[in-house]
């Protein structure tokens, strides 16, 4: 099962890109970029109330929500968000401490998982060249569809460093760049706790598609 | 360092203009020069309206409020886009008030480093009450 972990819709301030606007590329594609679903990691947000159920049943993609948030150690994607970690943690603050957001994040029953670390300013592998490296860390986003050169060369040796899993998104802001970047589980994910368990157990691995793209 | 603003200062209204009246010639001109062609943007007469992008022309009295230009270098940014709702058509003989209200204002993080992005309103209400458009204009300051 492929998913792209990592895609940003009109309600994050920096895209334009309606939600089924990515489904139609998907389903055009789908021999380019054979994805099963998306997860929308929208900036500095988190609405429980999102809702795609008709879409997944009329293009026939899983459809999830997810939040990237801002850290002291860069951007963060916070899969499995609930109740008790949007009490714990207030989204639109963008110095929120890494350390206990990975830490909590688990306990409280979700994943936080840093996101295009070799990025300068916004990613691990900065902070960490200053400061000590975060405890709790699963995995990292190996495969960033929106990696300048040699970012995720960056990344390549950040996880050798540290043993961190890889798994890749594509950071779409815009409807083409959906999918380019994926992660591929070994087992089925139907919704967020499969995705989470998944994603705790280490069982995928990062997939890039950006040397099929068409247009 | 985080912005010592006011949340209270979020969503008034600091500015309230009255530009126009709109004429004919204006709205012509306008399409034109975007290279439309079609009659209801480009032949004078009983059908004219503005391009619905002639509302960004509209601009107030006053860009940003006192207190934001107290706390942000506006000297420093850049326009980060606009977002904007049509209502009813622009036509020639139209006034335009020019509603500004500041809209947002958030922090966020880049390759670059932190950003501050100020959102301002114009709601744009013709001489019938009617609203014309509502445009965000969304700057990015350091």
């Amino acid at each position: 099962m492929i998913l792209d972990l990592h895609l940003h819709s009109e309600l994050s301030d920096d895209s334009r890109a309606p939600v089924e606007a990515y489904l139609k590329v998907l389903q055009r594609k789908r021999a380019e970029r054979p994805l099963d679903g998306i997860v929308l990691t929208e900036h500095r947000q988190f609405d429980p109330a999102r809702d795609y159920r008709a879409l997944e049943d009329r293009y026939g993609f899983l459809i999830l929500n997810a939040a990237e948030v801002e850290t002291d150690y860069g951007h963060v994607l916070v899969y499995g968000v609930n109740r008790d970690i949007l009490a714990r943690f207030d989204f639109t603050d963008v110095r929120l401490p890494a350390q206990e957001l990975v830490t909590e994040v688990a306990r409280l029953g979700g994943i936080a998982l840093p996101c295009h670390p070799g990025r300068p300013t916004v990613g691990l592998c900065d902070h960490y060249e200053r400061r000590p490296p975060l405890d709790g860390v699963v995995a990292v986003e190996a495969l960033n569809g929106g990696s300048r050169k040699g970012e995720d060369a960056r990344v390549a040796e950040l996880i050798r460093r540290f043993g961190y899993g890889a798994y890749g998104g594509s950071d779409s802001h815009l409807v083409s760049f959906v999918g380019v970047c994926a992660t591929e589980f070994d087992a089925p994910i139907r919704a967020m706790d499969d995705l989470v368990r998944e994603l705790v157990g280490g069982r995928y691995r990062p997939v890039d598609f950006r040397a099929r793209r068409s247009s | 360092m985080p912005l010592d603003l006011d949340p209270a200062i979020i969503g008034q209204e600091f500015d309230r203009t009255v530009e126009g009246p709109v004429t004919a010639e204006e709205l012509v001109a306008f399409a034109r020069a975007l290279g439309e062609s079609r009659p209801e943007y480009t032949e004078p007469g009983p059908g004219l309206v503005a391009h619905p992008t002639y509302c960004v022309r509209f601009r107030g009295g006053r860009f940003y409020p006192e207190s934001l230009v107290k706390l942000i270098d506006v000297r420093r940014g850049f326009d980060a886009g606009k977002d904007i709702r049509l209502g009813e058509p622009i036509r020639p003989g139209d006034t335009i008030e020019v509603r500004s209200t500041l809209h947002e204002v958030y922090e966020k993080t880049g390759r670059t480093g932190s950003m501050y992005f100020v959102v301002i309103r114009f709601t744009l209400v013709n001489q019938r009450g009617d609203v014309v458009a509502v445009v965000d204009n969304r700057f990015m300051h350091r």
